[in-house]
């Protein structure tokens, strides 16, 4: 049996313990609906309250602004079409503003929306050569009939982080009363500290399993007093923004990892930053391996590179055959590597784009996992340039 | 042996991988994602692949998905569109085959440490003397080896072709008997970048102007009508043409896009006896084969191998024994052994007729 080397933390963090243990009670036996009046009820509202207010905290927001989600597309889809929606009834001509980098939570969103509604328009915000939006190209897109502008607080595929406060006084100062502005933190969430990161961000999606929580759980966070239509009305849930019975265990879950995160985010970051540093500085060693973005500010868990000439889909057999889970970032439906829309953005060429890795990092990587992927990689670099 | 698979989520390359797995082979998985747009099924689309996951799944064997769509494109789409576009008609998936799965495939099999690419194909290979042959499969209705004639020996040296042997309704009753999910999924026909509800016109129109053409018989000179695109009109075919002044049935003879004109005549005046070769594209599996010899030449999937004979003297061509309806510049002609009807010879894309 192989031994496995998981460094796909970006894509799903390893689950924590105290995750496991705070949704136990949650999983057996009588979980009464929060809705509910009885005893069995309270008790399950009182948990989700308790959840509510650490998920708040976790980002600098009351908990009154918490909706509980099934994760972070449903986090993105709601903010984006919730507010464009909104827009939409109100005014005669409605625009949605995002990066070209955003996930395709958001672009497709979007997206739809245009697709669906003829007074609903995108545009699209370029970013620089290391992949940071660019805020000329922001200010251009922004119009009176700006709905909504979402930018991402770090890019999931390469990390680099995005300037949240220089966008939103962009946006904040184009109309007045201004747009509301939205960022996917759902990379972000395990690396930054969120309550000054996004402190001037109306309306802010994370996710649980990114943080070593469940699955299928996450929050929209709204911090204003955001004009909001539900994309699910229904049972009046969520201050009627979500409907459907809120799920204790996921809320109590999500509520653990950003606990756990919160608790442990300065120390995760000084050590996963070496690593970082350990590895970039080894990869870069070998044969036209190039580190995206080596001088963008990044989240430290994020190792992204290309290998010009070499593609992503033999890289990832070879490296899964010797144990090591790492992800080519962009992959479709059917699980198939594909160009990434991040990297065309940036103009990566499609000869290096082909050959992109993201290898990504958490708390749980330990640096002996870190050298091992270094001899691994190495060999299977030279092995496919036909130098072993 | 470590043999790499290719699963395209049908039976037949399920049961492929499920044989070589019992015939104790180590057994890889793969399923090439070929087409990004919209397709009914055919090869390449996201239930195909997740029949195929779940098929490996059940085998208890890996499964990785390849991205080729570029390559797709590349190599087999666009050439079909420029091939329309200058009248001829390419078979897209011969071009699959050899660029995709025989050129692409087998190279990164052996950069990833393969000793053998497997495919479900209707076709086999058999070694003589050192040499390898693709010969036709057991099932008469079922043979692919047309669509693996450019193979040549050092791919056929690593190629297996596991269900060769066997009749469909055998494969499908093994698939059965294994509780494979694939077991009683359609057969693919058609092209499967095509959506069948739309056509080869509807795809074409996306990606080009297709060209209004006068219908002239070519003796009378008389106009029979009109089609709205020349690039749809292939030499030998009856379809969208009306019958002449006479009612006798009418053929298309020659399709001239640029003068935006195709011409017919009745069958006996369009028959042909000669079929011109593109020498560049000329692959025969062994060495050359000499001028005067004497093959079985077809040039359709589903077609008849006619007597032929291959000359050699200004460019390569084959000599029809009977006369036959033409044949479309861009279509492929594979060569089968006269002594051994099964075994192949070599192919060539055909430059006229």
């Amino acid at each position: 049996m192989t031994r496995q080397y998981y460094f796909d933390h970006a894509a799903s963090a390893p689950r924590r313990d105290e995750v496991i243990d705070a949704m136990e009670r949650w999983q057996r036996g009588v979980v009464g609906n929060p809705s509910g009046s009885h005893r069995a009820a309270r008790e399950a509202r009182r948990a989700i309250e308790e959840a509510r207010d650490e998920v708040a905290s976790f980002v600098g927001a009351k908990p009154g602004g918490v909706i509980f989600t099934a994760g972070g597309t449903e986090s993105c889809h709601l903010a984006v079409v919730g507010v464009a929606n909104h827009h939409r009834r109100h005014h005669e001509s409605t625009s949605i503003v995002l990066s070209r980098i955003e996930h395709h939570a958001v672009l497709d969103a979007a997206a739809m929306m245009e697709r669906d509604y003829p007074s609903v328009s995108v545009r699209h915000v370029d970013v620089d050569a290391e992949g940071v939006v660019d805020l000329d190209s922001l200010r251009a897109a922004l119009g009176p009939d700006t709905a909504i502008v979402s930018v991402m607080t770090a890019n999931n595929e390469t990390g680099v982080t995005q300037p949240m406060d220089g966008i939103s006084s962009i946006a904040k100062g184009t109309h007045s009363g201004g747009t509301t502005v939205h960022t996917d933190a759902v990379a972000a969430a395990p690396w930054l500290y969120l309550p000054m990161v996004t402190a001037s961000i109306d309306m802010i999606s994370i996710c649980a399993h990114k943080l070593g929580g469940p699955v299928n759980s996450g929050a929209l966070i709204v911090r204003n007093d955001v004009p909001l239509d539900a994309v699910v009305p229904g049972g009046g849930q969520e201050r009627g923004r979500r409907g459907g019975t809120v799920d204790v265990a996921a809320a109590v879950g999500l509520a653990a990892a950003v606990r756990a995160t919160a608790r442990e985010l300065t120390e995760v970051n000084d050590r996963v930053i070496d690593f970082q540093e350990k590895l970039e500085a080894a990869l870069s060693f070998l044969p036209r391996c190039v580190v995206t973005a080596p001088d963008a500010s990044r989240l430290a868990g994020t190792v992204h590179v290309t290998f010009e000439g070499l593609a992503s889909d033999e890289l990832l057999f070879l490296l899964d055959q010797e144990g090591v889970c790492v992800s080519a970032a962009a992959s479709c439906s059917s699980g198939a590597a594909e160009p990434s829309h991040v990297l065309a953005a940036m103009g990566v060429a499609t000869a290096r784009a082909r050959g992109a890795l993201r290898i990504s990092m958490g708390a749980e990587t330990t640096e002996e996992e870190v050298d091992a992927l270094i001899g691994i990689l190495s060999s299977v670099v030279y092995r496919l340039r036909g130098e072993a | 042996m470590k043999v790499l698979v290719a699963m395209s989520g049908g039976v037949d390359s399920s049961v492929a991988a499920a044989l070589l797995l019992e015939q104790g082979h180590e057994v890889v998985g793969a399923t090439l994602k070929l087409w990004g747009g919209a397709s009914d099924s055919g090869c390449c689309s996201v239930a195909d692949v997740d029949d195929a996951r779940r098929v490996a799944q059940m085998l208890g064997i890996d499964h990785h998905v390849f991205n080729y769509t570029e390559e797709f494109e590349r190599f087999v789409v666009a050439p079909f569109v420029e091939g329309h576009a200058a009248g001829r008609s390419p078979n897209p998936c011969i071009e699959c085959n050899r660029h995709i799965k025989f050129d692409l495939l087998f190279e990164r099999a052996a950069r990833l440490g393969f000793d053998a690419v497997a495919t479900g194909h209707h076709a086999q290979v058999i070694e003589r003397d050192g040499q390898h042959f693709l010969v036709r499969g057991d099932d008469d209705q079922k043979d692919q080896s047309y669509v693996l004639g450019y193979l040549v020996e050092d791919q056929l040296a690593t190629l297996m072709l596991p269900i060769g042997h066997m009749n469909k309704s055998d494969v499908r009753r093994e698939a059965e008997r294994l509780g494979l999910r694939t077991w009683d999924k359609p057969d693919s026909q058609d092209v499967c970048f095509i959506e069948a509800s739309k056509g080869r016109e509807v795809f074409l129109r996306s990606r080009i102007a297709l060209t209004p053409a006068k219908i002239v018989d070519r003796t009378t000179g008389e106009v029979l009508g009109e089609t709205p695109a020349a690039e749809l009109m292939t030499v030998g075919q009856r379809r969208g043409v009306l019958p002449g002044r006479d009612g006798e049935r009418r053929f298309v003879a020659r399709v001239d896009i640029a003068a935006q004109r195709v011409e017919v005549g009745r069958l006996d005046e369009i028959l042909i006896s000669r079929i011109t070769l593109d020498e560049t594209s000329l692959t025969f599996g062994h060495g050359e084969l000499a001028d005067a010899t004497e093959v079985l030449a077809q040039w359709s999937a589903h077609g008849h191998a006619q007597r032929a004979t291959l000359r050699h003297d200004a460019g390569w061509s084959l000599e029809l024994h009977a006369p036959a309806r033409p044949v479309a510049a861009g279509q492929s002609v594979v060569m089968y052994r006269v002594a051994e009807p099964t075994i192949v010879e070599g192919a060539a894309i055909v430059a006229g007729s």
